[in-house]
């Protein structure tokens, strides 16, 4: 009985460490799954980015189901997003890939699909309450921007050490100021000392208020060196300030942009660095997890590894923004530069 | 005689916009029901409605606003403002059904605000509700700001969001029982008479002894009411609120209620063809969506019927010509 009793514990253990220690798990080629990428809206880059790398995977895993690429109109998002989620589970479709936009009002719509065994996996902007949802692919930590911006100012300006200043979005873009703090935050390690801080204004996401104010800057600091701007609009208005000022050898631009538009500026070294993830890798990667949720190879359960195609693996994890919630973490910024930029901006 | 007469019959009817809307109604069900298996499922039907269930409800006080001869642009900021209210107001520890009767009275407030300015001090309702449907949505922004209030109490949920008898939710017997009243109040009343009347001429209906303040009045309040019970419907069905609740769906109702026959000019409309209307516009939406047409070219479609919609009248001019049945233009 006692021998029976420790065998059975032997067998249980063994179990378990065949669970905690299981192999990748890998996607099984060839099988039928239709799947959905439902962006916040149609008509900007990076989302038409993403779909480029859902058909990457999709052709990569030979799915003989469909991939469909469909999304609101920007008016529309909220109502829209919800409409073709409801759709799509009337379809049946077997997974609905989300960059969400409607925050937890898509909540009851996506419970109600995974009741109806369509699963609903998010990127880029997950469902806050985590409810009905699978899994959130994340594209980045942003708890490590502060110190990406932080290295790149140091990068350009050099070791000598001189003035910057930032230009934001709005002054209550909640983005972009806990972005900013958490670089304030990094800039205190001494390694940092000799970059220093001189100002934060703001060009409201609009191209042309941002780039007088990058003008305005440089007018008002003589010995600026950088400008960092962590939006897509404010980076590129600054970069065509500084350019169109012939401005670009006293004074650089930097902070995070999309390489399609930032590709002439990075070439012509008036913005040498500047960081963000790839949308491409990001819809590449949702597209491999959703794939192997679907298929079953995949239980959508923290600890279980995966391979996904050219990127590696990857590991569920619980999401530290979200209680409850789990994710799966693409990783790092890039960060480009004339060397990766080309590539990128395809 | 009674073939000639019956082929008659159906002429006059076909002639006549509400018999227009019928056969496209038809026409659209038919070609869905071919098209995709899907379209036919209880369930799909039941979303059909229940995914544009506030604007639909809202449609039906519309088309009374318009057949006076005003509009009500602020209908979506009230929806909206009604949402936002309610997520805050249970956020303060009010109880989520007493919250719902303070809302209620909120939408009363601010249909009296409109018909005040409409009908006290004279200014046309098209400024007045332009202003509102800006001032209603900020306060609904200045209550909740950027964030996203959730977390109500299960039964109010449940109701938004699960079949109450049947499979039919809350929402659409609301509506089922909304639009029997809207029947029966405007075309067989006298109040709905004089709606009609005042309609056509303010200045005859005036003289001929209509109260037009007190119609009037009553209108722009019931649009209030019924557009703050619709933005509560939708608090219910989605969960939670933001401030963009409902952001733009003034232009969906205004389609709706316009393509239904309803005149911008007044006077002219029923109830049937709002209903009619409420069928192809859904109907359209859902057959696009299930065969996987774009936002953007939806869009684009609901904007060619709004233009349809405006040339009711001359289109029912040429299918009077058309099918010789003169007497069917009202």
């Amino acid at each position: 009985m006692k021998l029976f009793s420790v065998s059975a514990l032997a067998l249980g253990a063994a179990l378990a460490g065949s669970v905690a220690f299981a192999d990748t798990i890998m996607a099984e080629k060839g099988k039928a799954v239709n799947m959905v990428l439902l962006p916040k809206f149609l008509g900007i880059l990076p989302f038409d980015q993403a779909n480029r790398g859902a058909e990457e995977a999709h052709k990569e895993l030979g799915n003989t189901g469909t991939l469909l690429y469909t999304g609101p109109t920007p008016e529309n998002s909220v109502a829209g997003q919800i409409e073709i989620l409801t759709t799509a589970t009337s379809q049946g479709q077997n997974v609905v890939m989300l960059s969400n936009n409607a925050g937890d009002q898509i909540a009851p719509a996506a419970e109600a699909a995974q009741a109806a065994g369509t699963k609903v996996v998010t990127w880029d902007s997950p469902i806050p309450s985590g409810k009905g949802e699978s899994l959130f692919v994340a594209q980045v930590d942003f708890g490590s921007i502060g110190t990406v911006m932080a290295d790149m100012a140091l990068s350009i300006i050099g070791p000598d050490g001189g003035e910057f200043a930032v230009l934001s979005a709005t002054p209550d873009a909640a983005n972009q100021n806990a972005w900013i703090a958490a670089m304030v935050e990094a800039l205190k390690d001494p390694k940092y000392a000799k970059i220093k801080l001189v100002d934060t204004v703001y060009g409201d996401d609009q191209s042309e208020v941002s780039y007088n104010r990058a003008l305005a800057l440089v007018d008002k600091y003589p010995d600026l060196k950088l400008i960092m701007a962590p939006t897509t609009v404010g980076i590129q208005a600054a970069a065509k300030a500084m350019q169109d000022e012939g401005l670009c050898d006293k004074v650089k631009v930097s902070g995070l942009g999309l390489p399609a538009e930032m590709v002439s500026y990075t070439l012509n070294g008036c913005a040498p660095e500047f960081a963000l993830w790839s949308f491409v890798d990001l819809g590449y990667l949702t597209y491999y997890t959703s794939y192997l949720l679907a298929t079953g190879a995949l239980k959508g359960e923290v600890g279980e590894t995966f391979n996904a195609g050219r990127m590696g693996d990857f590991t569920i994890e619980e999401d530290p923004g979200r209680a409850g919630a789990k994710r799966v973490l693409m990783g790092p910024f890039t960060v480009y530069t004339k060397d990766n930029v080309e590539a990128a901006a395809k | 005689m009674s073939e000639r007469g019956l082929a008659g019959r159906l002429r006059a009817q076909l002639a006549s916009w509400e018999g227009f809307l019928l056969l496209v109604v038809v026409l659209l069900v038919a070609l869905n029901a071919v098209a995709t298996p899907y379209f036919l499922t209880v369930q799909n039907q039941i979303n059909l409605f229940q995914l544009s269930i506030e604007k639909i409800i809202v449609a039906l006080v519309m088309t009374f606003v318009i057949i006076n001869g005003e509009i009500d642009l602020s209908v979506a900021s009230v929806m909206g403002l009604a949402a936002c209210a309610f997520g805050w107001l249970f956020q303060q520890g009010m109880p989520a059904g007493l919250a719902v009767a303070v809302v209620l009275g909120i939408g009363i407030l601010c249909g009296a605000f409109n018909a005040f300015f409409v009908v006290a001090v004279g200014l046309p309702s098209l400024v007045v509700t332009l202003a509102t449907l800006i001032a209603f949505r900020g306060m609904a922004r200045i209550l909740v700001e950027d964030r996203g209030i959730g977390g109500f109490p299960d039964w109010f949920n449940r109701l938004g969001q699960q079949p109450l008898v049947g499979p039919f939710p809350m929402a659409l017997l609301v509506f089922a029982v909304l639009a029997a009243v809207a029947f029966f109040v405007l075309q067989r009343t006298a109040f709905g008479r004089r709606v009609y009347f005042i309609g056509l001429s303010r200045e005859v209906a005036a003289f001929s002894g209509v109260d037009v303040g007190r119609v009037k009045a009553a209108v722009f309040v019931a649009s209030g009411l019924v557009a703050a019970l619709a933005g509560l419907l939708y608090a219910a069905r989605v969960g939670s609120v933001r401030g963009d609740v409902a952001l733009g769906f003034e232009l969906d109702i205004i389609t709706i209620v316009l393509l239904g026959g309803v005149s911008i000019f007044g006077g002219v409309g029923t109830v049937t063809g709002t209903l009619l209307s409420i069928l192809i516009v859904l109907n359209l939406r859902n057959g696009m969506a299930l065969a996987n047409i774009t936002g953007h070219i939806q869009t684009g479609v609901l904007g060619v019927l709004l233009i349809l919609s405006v040339m009711v009248p001359t289109i029912r001019g040429w299918a009077a010509r058309l099918f010789g049945g003169g007497e069917a233009v009202r």
